[in-house]
């Protein structure tokens, strides 16, 4: 095949290979003819090309090598044009890599406000201190060249590929099968990927899935393409990666050769030529536009897989043609504009093994062979950090991350440090490597080195370095595709890298992110790296956990996926508020950068954002109202309709105030008064002021104590609303009933809590006093319960309950109840009734059937006078009326029936065991039946529930 | 290259023939299987010639430069040396640098999986000899790993250089050549620790010749071990040997179509070129192949390409278990059968050859048949095939 003569060439390591003539002679023709363009375009137009590998180290230094000797007038790089608006932030001394540069489609961001959270169409063009773009615009800035991004712009080509992916994945399906780096760089196709935010504007797809270049891997026993790489550039020592044009020269060949495997069709469908064809002619526009006007010579940095077009287009070769006729008649007119953002990015999203298809993998290696290199060179001096390649590029406004003080001078200094941090790092997570371990995992990774014929230990040589040495069992490394294990954990720390960028404050980055970012930092939360952090709070006593919760929070109610509450009180969901202490676990990843740049339309600062999100929520309450029909149907029935829900706007409430925008309660507060006069569900005023009132016990930790009296008042406005609706539940059918009672028994618990809110804060205005809140209007409500409990008409549940909590509650005496519950459970009543009654009476106070013998006598006579018939009618209700009972509570009640009938006790109280086996056995029969009933479009007799759990598979 | 026909013990008259005792001018083909010294003598040369011709440094004590060790063992076009060890090249490479470190070397893998092939290639590469091996065993006993004694001329002169007869890491010492310990693992903890003094310090005492006798190690000397993880595994080993020792563990065969150009290459190995190469036993065509391999796979690894789970025997689907069902199958087709390898062929013979008798593994092999097997036949002819053969095998 065509690259055996200069696979071959290669093979022979450095040497032959530089022999740049005798490899040209060997090449196929078109290379051949393409090198010979190459250097016609140098020597006659001034076009010097620097074919590069993204994010290599090793074409960063020979970008700066040629830049510095050519010290030419234009330095063009590919990278969408509109991108060219953002280079003076790039250059920017606070900018600090990782970074990138995001994009999020052709229609901007002000138009796509609709569905701000869809993530479609962003694309990252990622920026690392090694990377060879980033090193060509820091060099070039520096000799004075006028800098530009040449590719075609991002909104022209996410459509194209948006068009195209659904045929990608089937196009490259070989790929997969070569192993999985590299694959899936496009990656809006790929649906299991977890990170939509991830795309990368810098693909490689086609050198990974080359069959040359798999072929030369075969040829040097490289594993994949990765290593080839490294086999022939990374492992070049730091002379001679700054002899550039020898450099270039390779990775022109190494990569035209991938170019060769691929077919035009292929090329053209996903937009390669178009791209080629802009890149060419912005080239081409620069030269001449420098040429009119003496300036000096142009550097194209592009990915070297686009060289060889570029150079066939503007050489005027035949094979140009494809990528010349793209090219409309009077030129692409002037730079086209486009939005596009800076933002901090991190080394795991660099990573390529991580399956982000950004490139290179182990940036953090790469990143410390980079310095490394500078070192040597002299480029670098000690700097605190390798983290920069750049000396100026330390920013002054914050620290360097590290407190390394100089880092190792040289690839070979460098290659023992790794294997010494990657020991360090498995010690630390409790897999101890000796210290005779790492020396002969130094000696081991030279001696691979040198049996591979490389100049230094390799990333490749430095893992198996520490298969070959750190590892003393049979278990592996651990990692992808292996069980984690800590060895693998410190490997993929020191290799993965930890490094965030920063971006300058400035127009580049939208005023949101900034605005976040110091919100952020006020509270001092880390967010200098990407790794996951928990913060436990406690809120109520430590001002300043207060706060930082509110920042956690206001962030997860926009929606910036910052951090999530993984324990402690949920005061807007109502879980847990008894806690005192709350852990927040949160991680400032690139994500959150781009979820804030997509909220960017909706206000400048956070808190203009969140208020737009609440004013949004308060809109859409207002508007479409009843969520109202959740709860029990019981009241919800007639006139209803476009009502907010009172828990619904009570539970906006707490989220204004748990995101300490308190002071925008007013808006909020009427909107509930309105609510409460029209809300017509009980359920749904219950809820709402019990939330009320855990808002109010939780004053003090929201920081909400100005607004204590206001939320007492509305308590108390409910409280009157509910004296109003108490009144429906005697109307309950039979089938809500249960749904009555859980609102019945809520209520319960508000007045007792409401009796006693007033008292442990003092000076609290208007609806709070020393006999609690809303006095008046808890009398009423128990004036209510009182007149249900003793009308005629009220349901039998209902009545049941009421009786049993009335007794409970001391205000029903031991006769009155003693004769109500003969009354109900008499002989000549329906049994029906009569056991919904006792149910109500059960689940409302379970216990009462032991404390009372009465009601004991009562209930065991009625159910002794039952017949046959009906005993068995109502036993599924009777049965399920049991069942409040705890075990214990079963026990002594198994007892009392023993005696009374004279049976054993563990004749009535049995116990059924029930293995996982039945439970699975019994669910999916549930699952059948209620598919049978949704079959037969009955799937409201199997309740809301089943529906639900079924419709997602139906 | 010749064979270096050392002669290791004096133990005359015992009637065992000694590691020299096979002549390097005897032919080969009247040994079932000569070590890979003579077997690839050939090779061997050449790449001996190959390091003097390129100057190539070799480490103390080695016969070969480490690259010529590697490509010894991975093979190389350019030089006409064959491949012989396939799929894990940096573990070749990871194995050959930690034969020139102070170590020896661990290889840990199921059975199968060529572990003993590795340690054979890179012992007569290294030394020119593969034969210096301790085959462990639950009756290994430390006379094996140190030395013992010709007991009639103990008797007679008493304890002396004449009447010791030493164990192959004996005279591994005393040469500097790679020793190979197979299945270490097999032998009793305390015996295998007899090696942790034998490769820190380099000596091996001997007391009984006088207070300083001793056999020091000269440079080459190192031990090759393998451990087999079906068996006791490599846990119960005691820290100081394995500190002793640099791991490597060689992982099964992952690629499918790679496994069926093993199987191919080795079939070919065996029984000689298939009929389509002029040679005289039946072909096995490439799907029959497929379909061996693919049962191996999915039996290897608990799961189907497609994803749904299988029942893993506890019996070793190795590569090497596959090629012997291949080699079966083409012999039953040849003798028995038509002359045609078919799915047919291979189902009866992975029932004869890869079942080693386990109750259980019958019956996973039966659920694999039933679900999986039954699937692929509905619409595949080879599948059909061997579905209807091997159905009633296993009812």
């Amino acid at each position: 095949m065509a690259v055996s003569g200069s696979a071959a060439s290669a093979r022979e390591g450095g040497a032959a290979a530089r022999r740049a003539d005798s490899v040209w002679e060997r090449a196929p023709e078109r290379l051949r003819a393409g090198a010979d363009a190459v250097r016609r375009l140098r020597a006659e137009r001034g076009i010097h090309f620097a074919p590069v590998r993204h994010h290599s180290p090793a074409c960063a230094l020979a970008v700066r090598a040629a830049i510095e000797e050519l010290r030419p007038a234009a330095v063009l790089i590919e990278g969408p044009e509109e991108f060219t608006r953002l280079i003076p932030d790039l250059l920017h001394e606070a900018t600090r890599p990782p970074i990138a540069v995001l994009s999020l489609g052709g229609s901007g961001s002000a138009s796509s406000a609709g569905d701000g959270d869809s993530g479609e169409g962003a694309g990252f063009y990622p920026l690392a201190s090694f990377s060879p773009e980033w090193v060509a615009l820091r060099a070039g800035h520096d000799v004075g060249a006028e800098l530009a991004f040449v590719d075609r712009p991002f909104g022209e080509r996410s459509a194209a590929e948006g068009a195209l992916s659904g045929r990608a994945a089937s196009g490259h399906g070989e790929g997969g099968a070569d192993g999985g780096t590299g694959q899936g760089d496009t990656g809006q196709d790929d649906a299991a990927r977890p990170d939509p935010f991830a795309r990368t504007l810098m693909s490689e797809r086609y050198l990974a899935h080359s069959e040359a270049i798999a072929a030369l891997a075969r040829r040097l026993g490289c594993r994949d393409h990765d290593e080839v790489w490294d086999q022939l550039f990374e492992a070049r020592r730091s002379a001679e990666l700054a002899d550039w044009r020898t450099v270039f020269d390779d990775v022109f060949a190494w990569s035209a050769l991938a170019r060769l495997d691929y077919e035009e069709s292929v090329l053209a469908a996903d937009g390669s030529l178009d791209r080629e064809a802009r890149m060419a002619a912005r080239v081409a526009e620069t030269a001449d536009r420098l040429a009119a006007s003496p300036g000096g010579p142009v550097l194209v940095v592009t990915g070297a897989f686009h060289t060889l077009a570029l150079v066939e287009a503007l050489s005027g070769a035949p094979e140009g043609s494809a990528v010349r006729d793209r090219q409309p008649e009077g030129g692409f007119g002037p730079t086209a504009q486009g939005e596009a953002w800076l933002v901090r990015y991190d080394h795991e999203r660099l990573d390529g093994l991580r399956g982000y298809g950004a490139g290179m993998p182990s940036p953090g290696y790469y990143e410390r062979l980079h310095g490394a290199h500078l070192r040597e060179l002299g480029l670098l001096d000690a700097a605190p950090d390798s983290g920069s390649g750049d000396p100026r590029g330390r920013s002054s406004a914050r620290p360097a991350p590290t407190s390394r003080p100089a880092g190792p001078v040289g690839a070979r200094a460098l290659a023992t440090e790794i294997l010494v941090d990657v020991a360090r790092g498995a010690s630390g997570r409790g897999h101890a490597v000796s210290l005779p371990q790492v020396s002969s995992a130094a000696e081991s990774a030279t001696r691979l080195a040198e049996l591979r014929e490389r100049a230094y230990p390799c990333r490749t040589d430095l893992l198996d370095a520490v298969r070959s040495c750190y590892v003393q069992d049979d278990g592996g490394v651990g990692g992808p595709g292996e069980p984690e294990r800590p060895l693998g954990l410190a490997v993929a720390e020191v290799f993965g890298g930890r490094s965030l960028g920063d971006v300058p404050p400035g127009s580049a980055s939208p005023p949101l992110v900034r605005d976040v970012r110091e919100r952020v930092r006020a509270v001092r939360l880390v967010i200098d790296d990407s790794v996951p952090r928990t913060a436990r709070l406690d809120a109520r006593r430590t001002a300043a956990h207060r706060a930082k919760r509110q920042v956690l929070a206001l962030l997860d109610f926009v929606g910036a996926g910052f951090g999530q509450l993984v324990s402690g009180p949920d005061h807007v969901a109502g879980r847990g508020l008894g806690l005192i202490t709350e852990e927040w676990q949160y991680c400032w990843t690139p994500l959150v950068e781009a979820r804030l740049v997509e909220m960017v339309h909706l206000g400048a600062t956070l808190e203009a954002v969140a208020l737009a999100r609440l004013y949004e929520a308060e809109e859409r309450l207002a508007g479409t109202g009843t969520a109202a029909a959740v709860g029990a149907g019981a009241g919800a029935g007639a006139g209803t309709g476009g009502a907010a829900s009172v828990d619904a706007v009570a539970r906006l409430v707490a989220q204004a105030l748990v995101i300490g925008m308190g002071s925008h309660l007013p808006r909020i507060v009427s909107l509930l008064r309105t609510t409460l006069d029209t809300d017509r569900d009980l359920d749904s005023v219950v809820s709402g002021a019990r939330r009320l009132l855990g808002l109010w016990h939780a004053r003090v930790e929201l920081g909400a104590e100005e607004h204590a009296g206001e939320l007492l008042d509305l308590v108390s406005q409910a409280l009157a609303t509910a004296a109003y609706l108490v009144d429906d539940l005697g109307k309950t059918r039979a089938e809500d009933e249960d749904a009555a009672i859980g609102t019945l028994i809520d209520l319960r618990s508000l007045l007792r809590d409401a009796a006693s809110a007033g008292d442990s804060g003092s000076a609290l205005g208007g609806a709070g006093g020393a006999d609690g809140v809303g006095g008046a209007n808890r009398t009423a409500v128990v004036r209510e319960l009182a007149r249900l409990r003793d009308e005629k008409s009220t349901a039998p549940a209902v009545a049941g309950a009421l009786l049993a909590l009335g007794f409970t509650d001391g205000e029903v005496p031991d006769d009155v109840l003693v004769t109500r519950v003969r009354g109900a459970l008499t002989a000549g009543a329906d049994p029906g009734t009569a056991v919904r009654f006792l149910g109500g009476a059960m689940r409302a106070a379970p216990d009462l059937i032991l404390h009372t013998p009465e009601m004991f006598d009562a209930v065991d006579d009625a159910l002794r006078a039952l017949q046959g018939d009906a005993f068995l009618a109502v036993l599924p209700d009777l049965r399920r009326a049991f069942t409040w009972l705890r075990p214990t509570e079963t026990h002594r009640l198994a007892q009392r029936v023993a005696e009374r009938t004279g049976a054993r006790v563990d004749q009535v109280d049995v116990r059924v065991a029930l293995s996982e086996e039945d439970l699975a056995a019994g669910l999916a029969l549930d699952r059948e039946l209620a598919a049978v009933l949704e079959r037969d479009g009955l799937a409201h007799w199997a309740g809301s529930g089943a529906a639900d759990s079924t419709g997602g598979k139906a | 290259m010749t064979s270096t026909g050392t002669t290791t013990g004096t133990t005359a008259g015992t009637g065992i023939e000694h590691g020299g005792a096979i002549d390097a001018g005897t032919d080969p083909g009247a040994e079932i299987r000569p070590p890979a010294e003579i077997r690839y003598a050939g090779e061997l040369a050449t790449l001996d010639a190959w390091d003097t011709e390129r100057g190539h440094e070799r480490p103390p004590g080695w016969r070969l430069s480490p690259r010529a060790v590697r490509a010894f063992v991975v093979g190389s076009e350019e030089l006409g040396v064959s491949r012989k060890f396939y799929g894990d090249d940096p573990l070749v490479d990871r194995a050959v640098v930690s034969l020139m470190g102070r170590q020896g070397l661990m290889l840990v893998g199921e059975p199968g999986t060529a572990k003993s092939m590795l340690s054979e290639l890179l012992s007569a590469a290294v030394s020119g000899s593969s034969t210096l091996t301790v085959q462990g065993t639950a009756g290994t006993t430390e006379d094996h790993v140190r030395y013992s004694w010709n007991y009639a001329l103990l008797v007679s002169e008493g304890p002396s250089e004449r009447s010791l007869v030493p164990s192959p890491v004996c005279t591994g010492m005393r040469e500097g050549r790679v020793v190979r310990f197979e299945e270490i693992t097999r032998c009793a903890p305390e015996i295998q620790d007899t090696l942790v003094s034998i490769l820190s310090e380099k000596q091996l005492m001997v007391p009984e010749l006088g207070p300083d006798a001793r056999v020091a190690a000269r440079p080459g000397f190192t031990v090759i071990a393998t451990a087999n993880l079906k068996d006791r595994g490599v846990h119960e080993m005691s820290a100081a040997l394995k500190r002793r020792f640099s791991f490597e563990t060689v992982a099964p065969v992952r690629d499918r179509a790679f496994e069926i150009e093993l199987v191919q290459r080795q079939l070919e190995a065996e029984l000689g070129p298939g009929s389509g190469s002029g040679g005289d036993r039946p072909e096995v065509p490439l799907d029959v192949l497929e379909v061996l391999v693919t049962v191996f796979q999915d039996l290897r690894t608990g799961s189907t390409r497609e994803g749904a789970p299988v029942k893993r025997p506890e019996t070793v689907m190795s590569t090497a278990e596959a090629v012997n069902v291949a080699v079966a199958a083409s012999l039953e087709a040849r003798y028995l059968g038509d002359g045609t390898v078919t799915a047919a062929e291979v189902a009866r013979q992975i029932a004869g050859v890869a079942l080693k008798g386990e109750e259980e593994d019958a019956r996973r092999l039966r659920h694999y048949v039933d679900n999986v097997v039954r699937e692929r036949a509905r619409n595949d002819k080879r599948w059909k095939a061997f579905f209807t053969a091997a159905e009633p095998l296993w009812r």
